[in-house]
């Protein structure tokens, strides 16, 4: 057997373990990045967000509910990672799928946010979007269009992620 | 038997190729090496059954490939209170609770080298109760039963998003979870055939004995 077929062997290993590892943390590139619909809602202090009014920022937009158990457990590192990139030139928005704002009211008293949570009541945002599940994540570019997506619960302070983000500012 | 070590001096001992020349050693290399490239093809399908140690709710977890798929017992006051608490009436919210629900995590592990995507379709998957073969229940088969006047819509949001999607594909690391229901009385006790797509095959699995939780009474 050749050592350059060892390589390949051990090479082969080597990518089968980091895509273990790293499976959890990925950001999925959207082919083609189609344009993100555009919405306008309010969030939980009454002020209108259009996702117009984004364009020249990477915009992380995440599609979410109270009663999700995955989407509580990501909250919080939405949280530090908004610490981290509020003074970057990007923004950051949580639709709330459904729910009144009295539910995310009392939700918000035990996991704070301090980034704008807009309320989609009657689910007519969320149908417009490619979205199948909650939690689900789409980053889209500073020309508007989705360039990446998060299919279920990251650690968003995750230096790694938060590098894509910042690389679409460029 | 002939052992010849020809490398040279400074090699170390887990250096492979100092032992090019060892007949037996060149199988064991050989054999290694086919292992390690047929290993994920390999990876049969798993399930483990577990109890959770404080509430006693069971859940079985099944790998094969990239796919991985986690059915946990809801119990029917659990789902009842869920949905009487997004708007139904007692008697849809009785009519979900008691048709054997679980919380369903699906996953798409990445283990293969090619990060193939995996889809599955809820449609497709089949149950076996006491001999009988049938399909799951779906989530528009259970919106499509209740009139306008019955469920408000946003009672019918919630149920949207709190079920699990009837057809998904998963990219390597995307995950989904929702509640799926299997259409049995509390108790029962049913086979589930689960199948799904990766690379354009379909592959099929079995996740056996699963038991649909039990009611309050029950567990009196």
């Amino acid at each position: 057997m050749s050592v350059l077929k060892r390589i390949c062997v051990l090479c082969w290993c080597l990518l089968c373990f980091a895509a273990v590892v790293d499976a959890d943390q990925t950001l999925t590139p959207v082919p083609g990045r189609p344009v993100a619909p555009e919405f306008e809602l309010q969030d939980t202090v009454g002020k209108v967000h259009r996702l117009s009014d984004y364009r020249g920022r990477p915009v992380l937009i995440n599609f979410w509910a109270t009663w999700c158990p995955p989407c509580r457990d990501e909250i919080p590192s939405m949280n530090r990672a908004w610490g981290k990139i509020a003074k970057e030139n990007i923004a950051m928005l949580a639709i709330n799928v459904g729910e009144d704002e009295d539910t995310i009211f009392v939700f918000t008293a035990d996991y704070p946010a301090d980034f704008p949570i807009l309320l989609d009541t009657d689910g007519e945002v969320i149908g417009q979007w490619p979205v199948k599940g909650l939690p689900t994540t789409y980053i889209v570019d500073p020309e508007g269009r989705i360039a990446y997506r998060a299919i279920g619960g990251r650690e968003w302070d995750d230096e790694q992620l938060l590098d894509a983000l910042r690389t679409l500012q460029k | 038997m002939h052992w010849k070590y020809d490398g040279y001096p400074w090699r170390l001992p887990c250096d492979l190729t100092m032992y090019r020349n060892n007949p037996v050693m060149k199988v064991i290399l050989k054999a290694m090496t086919w292992f390690l490239l047929l290993l994920p093809s390999l990876a049969t399908a798993a399930v483990v059954r577990s109890a959770d140690g404080e509430t006693g709710l069971v859940k079985w977890h099944f790998t094969a490939g990239d796919l991985e798929i986690e059915l946990v017992q809801r119990l029917p006051d659990q789902t009842r209170g869920f949905f009487l608490a997004r708007g139904f009436s007692s008697e849809v919210a009785d009519e979900i609770a008691t048709r054997c629900v679980f919380q369903t995590i699906v996953r798409n592990r990445g283990e293969s080298p090619d990060g193939k995507p995996v889809a599955i379709d809820l449609g497709q998957w089949r149950m076996v109760h006491e001999g009988n073969r049938g399909g799951i229940l779906l989530k528009e088969a259970w919106i499509a039963s209740w009139p306008a006047a019955k469920v408000s819509q946003a009672s019918r949001i919630a149920f949207r998003w709190a079920t699990f999607p009837t057809v998904q594909e998963f990219l390597p690391g995307d995950y989904n979870w929702g509640m799926t229901a299997y259409g049995l009385p509390p108790g029962a006790v049913f086979d589930l055939n689960v199948i799904w797509q990766q690379a354009g095959q379909v592959q099929d699995g079995w996740i056996r004995g699963i038991e649909c939780p039990a009611d309050v009474e029950r567990l009196k």
